[in-house]
């Protein structure tokens, strides 16, 4: 077994060879652009997931994408699911259709100004364009398209598609019934960015210009959908819509609004017409199957590097039966559930599979209830009650048997696989619940008066995970004094549930990690949407109202740590780990990379290609 | 007898508003549709719950959600059926056009599968009571019964998909194995057949030494990757199916059935090489295929008809029967004619999911292998646990009708064994399998919701599996409406086919 993977090791060393000694007038750029960006403020330089035996056409340097423009398409299929959640539709960015299924398919057909790297950090897309501030105040964004990118049908993409990307995330564009006209995914950029993007709509460059400054800009620009269809669709000029946008006419845009809201939509194994549903991205939508399969082919006019395979099938499967249909060939690479059984079936075909194991940008914690309870009001108790939860030992036995690598979490707006995670952590935390202090917490209880304190541990079940996690929690801390009791209920966060009562001390729950800069503000700003705790601190207030309006980097992160330093201090609650995440992906394929980032596996489809 | 199947209409619909009613009670009830959103750390999450809430009109009482979808499905009166959208706005009448064509091609293909099974396991069981062939099937029926389904499905993945397509790669079989087919066959063909001891050793020897002989000839002309029956094999077969038949359905003696069933057989071989041309690419798929076969049925009954003589009735059957199978054993050569390319295509036929392969093009026996052999694993799972009911069912019911005096009567008159089992038993133990068979079918719509998920189809069960798990009324609904029409509506038909059977339960 050994050899075995010493010959795999060297397989890749001989490809990554081949490949320097292969393309030598493309050698010298590759190592220019390597270098541009591991110098960039961008990413760290490990995946959050290994894959051992994985081969690459061309080594990653960081967690971006490596440059694969040798790649030549290849006449091929490569059939992969994350799920049985089906697609549904070409436009991803209404509320009905954004979700994770939706995106992993729409994001291989637009191309935008950026990416999430593997550790859930965004990169720039130096081929689709570049952007740069170009004004601190007031706080200015300049965008410029690269020459050459254009839609599947000719048509350049311009300005002119960016404008509707402000538009539909605008919710000052209302109908008569004082309702948003277009039925958007979001309306921060409508609200952050009042005049929206100027520019020739014809043309390639645009700025766009902040209220304030506003520490997520960078990916607030991405890909847009083709504003001259809907200008067609809508029986429009596409400057006219331009400047229906523009001049907020919204009688003129309705008929535009419409076809966004529902020109795209079609009942399931049915596209809209080819001509509606151009692409700037690598592949196209070819063939659906309801319910079963969907396929995307390369897009032959792409303008920049051609993808790796000609046909990459999307299969609605349940994630149990993966790791039967990948033995099987009928999946070539796969993410099943995260769980001992899966990396053990995964372990046993390592001879032709590939596991990705590692971490998802997801992170389970226990929260306090600050409204009422035990711990509402006294910190004394909070800390005891932290002294006592043995966070190693629920790594070890709870998450260790599914990643190895696991370990405990210590903060909650920074995961252990992200770059400035050591740093956040060791300034904002001193150890202090390292180790498990059943005598300590027994000291404080009793000093409090307090021992035999009911600690109703909520979430939502069933869950064996969490329901092993409040056993592992039950054991240590009834010991100090606690009586913790597990209020695993199906609704508790439904409405009614113990959550939204307030019938519960500790919540176990997990965030699912957005990457975004300021998305904590909701779970830790006083009376935010998702402060379900009902958590208040002045000074994290403050902290969040100008990590918000903060664009650097550096200061970004200081920010953060002297929130982390308050979250700490005051427990607002204790982080346990990130959540495991396991892939397989056939060892013939090259150039698989699993990511933390919500594309998953899919993330650099384009780059994928089966070795003769 | 039109007021009595109008009545039943009315009670079936006062039932479905009754069911619809309290299912979609229970399934908004069931869980939180915004649970993915709460655990959301997206920043306009507050935004995205309110359109979600809007969307699906989260903020109105249950009955007024309930009239909402009762409204759309109301429409369907006048033929404008409105099944409502789900949580992501898809139509939900589109969704059922979708899944419901490849539940009905999974459900019904095993619930005439498993009938087909359960009742001959059924028949030779019973007549054969208390034998070690009895206890035997009972054993393996019972197991079968109690088996999980989604744990069957695994073991049936690994064994006939991932094991097979691992086998086929290079097809052959080692001696250890031909020596256990043998084995197995050696014992097993005797028990069914029965008889006096030496006559059963004799049956086992004859059995061990085909086996023997037939796997390694098999094995030698690489038979899995390039089957074939050929005219001359078929003509055979033909000929034994056509004594055979005759033999069990009316005794050798009467010469003129077997004369026209030996005819049904001239003319198929006939018939084998007139359409083979045709059906190299049948015009219309199917529809061809079925054409023919009708045709086939239709000379059948006429042969029998005008050469049955004074048994007439007893002609057209075994013609009819005769004719059916030959007509099997020649798509079936068709179809082995198709599989050593179709193996190039898709070289692991045997999938473990989807109910077809994707961007899967060929002519119409490559598509139809393709679909086919997709079909074959859920398919036998579904039909282990029916063909297990539909066993039981038989051997006790026609257990009960051999009891009876009539049976007796007809002994003593001395009607042979044959007579009396088929004639006088088997019709009269019918009658209560007709209702299993109305049940079974409603039942195996809702039983496929596993199957279907373990083997990745899309179908009905899958709309209701997700519906239900995102607390979404409408396609859950839509399944709902379905299975229960389908319930009803065999009811129906079973009670209608009960006065057909048994002229004493006219209404």
């Amino acid at each position: 077994m050994k050899l075995r993977k010493l010959s795999a090791a060297t397989a890749i060393l001989a490809t990554g060879a081949l490949v320097l000694s292969g393309c030598t007038p493309g050698g010298d750029n590759d190592d220019a652009e390597a270098e541009e960006t591991s110098n960039g403020e961008n990413g760290g330089n490990t995946d959050a997931i290994t894959a051992e035996g994985q081969q690459f056409t061309t080594e990653p340097e960081d967690t971006g994408k490596a440059d694969t423009s040798d790649l030549e398409t290849m006449d091929d299929e490569i059939s992969v699911s994350i799920g049985e959640t089906e697609f549904i539709s070409y436009q991803g960015f209404t509320p009905e259709t954004y979700s994770t299924y939706n995106s992993v398919v729409v994001n291989r057909l637009f191309d935008g100004f950026g990416y999430w790297g593997t550790d859930n950090v965004w990169y720039p897309n130096e081929d689709f364009g570049s952007y740069e501030v170009t004004s601190e105040d007031p706080f200015t964004v300049e965008y410029t398209i690269g020459e050459d990118v254009s839609w599947s049908d000719g048509t350049p993409v311009t300005v002119a598609d960016y404008v509707l990307d402000w538009a539909y995330q605008n919710a000052e564009l209302t109908n008569s019934d004082d309702e948003p006209l277009f039925n958007g995914i979001s309306q921060t950029y409508g609200e952050r960015v009042l005049e929206g993007p100027q520019g020739d709509p014809e043309g390639k460059t645009f700025t766009i210009e902040y209220t304030e400054p506003f520490a997520d800009w960078e990916i607030l620009v991405g890909s847009a959908l083709p504003a001259h269809v809907v200008a067609e669709q809508s029986d429009m000029e596409l400057d006219e819509l331009v400047t229906a946008v523009r001049e907020a006419d919204t009688e003129a845009l309705e008929p535009a609004a419409e076809f966004w809201n529902d020109g795209w939509f079609t009942d399931p194994g049915e596209f809209p017409d080819e001509e509606l549903i151009p692409v700037t991205g690598p592949y196209k939508l070819d063939n659906w199957q309801a319910g079963e399969s969907l396929t995307i082919t390369a897009n032959e006019e792409y303008w920049g590097s051609a993808p790796g395979t000609e046909r990459i099938v999307y299969r609605f499967v349940n994630d149990g039966q993966h790791v039967q249909a990948l033995e099987n060939g009928d999946l070539n690479i796969a993410r099943p559930q995260a769980t001992v059984d899966t990396r053990g079936q995964l372990e046993r075909l390592e001879d032709d599979f590939v596991l990705h194991e590692g971490e998802a940008a997801t992170w389970e914690h226990l929260d306090f209830n600050f409204n009422d309870g035990a711990f509402s009001d006294s910190l004394e108790l909070r800390e005891a009650f932290a002294m006592c939860v043995p966070r190693q030992q629920i790594v070890s036995n709870l998450i260790e048997p599914v990643n190895p690598e696991a370990s405990v979490l210590n903060a909650r707006e920074s995961l252990s696989f992200e770059e400035n995670y050591e740093e956040i952590v060791s300034e904002s935390y001193e150890g202090t619940y390292d180790e498990v202090d059943v005598e300590g917490a027994r000291e404080i209880l009793e000093a409090e008066d307090a021992v035999g304190t009911e600690v109703r541990i909520g979430y939502a079940g069933p869950n064996p995970r969490r329901t092993d996690t409040v056993a592992e929690i039950q054991a240590s801390c009834d010991e100090a004094g606690f009586e913790i009791v597990d209020e695993g209920s199906e609704d508790f966060f439904a409405p009614g549930g113990a959550l939204e009562t307030g019938d519960y001390e500790v919540a176990l729950f997990a965030w699912a990690g957005s990457g975004q800069v300021v998305s904590g503000q909701n779970i830790y700003s006083t009376d935010r949407p998702q402060n379900y705790g009902g958590y208040s601190n002045e000074t994290v207030d403050d902290l969040f109202n100008q990590l918000a309006t903060t664009e650097d980097a550096d200061e970004q992160q200081e920010i953060i740590i002297g929130i982390e330093q308050e979250l700490w201090g005051d427990l607002f609650g204790i982080p346990l780990y990130v959540h495991p995440q396991l892939s397989g992906s056939d060892i013939t394929i090259s150039n698989v990379r699993d990511t933390a980032s919500q594309d998953q596996i899919m993330w650099n489809a384009e780059q994928w290609q089966r070795a003769e | 007898m039109y007021s009595y199947v109008l009545k039943r209409l009315l009670s079936a619909i006062a039932v479905l508003f009754g069911a619809s009613l309290l299912v979609f009670v229970l399934v908004i009830n069931s869980g939180d549709p915004l649970l993915e959103l709460r655990e959301s750390n997206a920043d306009n999450v507050e935004f995205l719950i309110q359109q979600r809430i809007d969307f699906m009109n989260l903020d109105q009482p249950w009955y007024s959600r309930y009239w909402i979808w009762l409204s759309g499905i109301a429409g369907c009166a006048v033929g404008a059926c409105d099944f409502g959208t789900n949580m992501s706005g898809q139509d939900v009448g589109a969704m059922v056009a979708n899944s419901a064509s490849s539940t009905l091609r999974l459900v019904f293909l095993a619930t005439i599968l498993s009938i087909i099974i359960g009742i001959l396991t059924g028949i030779v069981t019973a007549i054969r009571q208390y034998s070690s062939l009895d206890y035997a099937v009972s054993f393996f029926v019972f197991l079968f019964f109690s088996l999980p389904v989604f744990w069957a499905a695994v073991l049936a993945k690994d064994w006939m998909g991932i094991t097979y397509n691992n086998w086929l790669r290079e097809p052959h079989f080692s001696w250890t194995q031909i020596f256990m087919v043998a084995a197995v066959a050696a014992i097993l063909v005797p028990l069914i057949i029965g008889g006096s001891a030496r006559r059963r050793l004799l049956t086992g020897a004859v059995m061990f030494g085909f086996v023997m002989i037939a796997m390694p000839l098999l094995d030698s002309l690489n038979y899995a990757r390039e089957p074939r029956l050929g005219p001359a094999l078929i003509t055979l077969l033909g000929i034994g199916l056509a004594f055979g038949l005759t033999a069990l359905l009316s005794g050798l003696r009467n010469r003129s059935v077997l004369y026209s069933a030996l005819t049904v057989v001239g003319l198929g071989l006939v018939s084998y090489y007139a359409t083979f041309w045709l059906l190299i690419d049948p015009p219309g798929g199917w529809l061809s295929i079925v054409g023919l076969f009708v045709v086939t049925i239709a000379v059948a009954v006429l042969v029998g008809r005008t050469m049955g003589g004074h048994a007439k009735g007893q002609a057209v059957a075994v013609s009819v029967i005769t004719a059916s199978l030959f007509a099997v054993m020649v798509l079936l050569d068709h179809f082995m004619r198709a599989w050593p390319e179709f193996l190039g295509m898709k070289p692991r036929p045997i999938a473990t999911i989807g109910s077809s392969s994707p961007n899967f093009s060929g002519d119409f026996w490559q598509v139809s292998l393709d679909q086919g052999t997709q079909l074959i694993l859920p398919t036998t799972i579904l039909m282990l646990v029916s063909v297990a009911t539909y066993t039981r069912y038989t051997r006790s019911s026609m257990l009960e009708a051999v009891n009876q005096d009539y049976i007796r009567t007809a002994r003593a008159k001395g009607v042979n064994e044959r007579t009396v089992v088929f004639k006088h038993a088997f019709r009269n133990s019918m009658i209560p399998l007709t209702t299993i068979v109305a049940f079974d079918f409603a039942g195996l719509i809702g039983g496929a919701v596993v199957v279907e998920q373990v083997f990745g189809w899309s179908g009905m069960g899958n709309m209701f599996v997700t519906g239900l798990s995102n607390a979404d009324p409408a396609p859950v609904m839509a399944f709902t409406l379905i299975t229960g029409a389908a319930a009803v509506l065999f009811n129906l038909i079973a009670d209608l086919t009960y006065a057909v059977l048994d002229p004493r339960i006219r209404v």
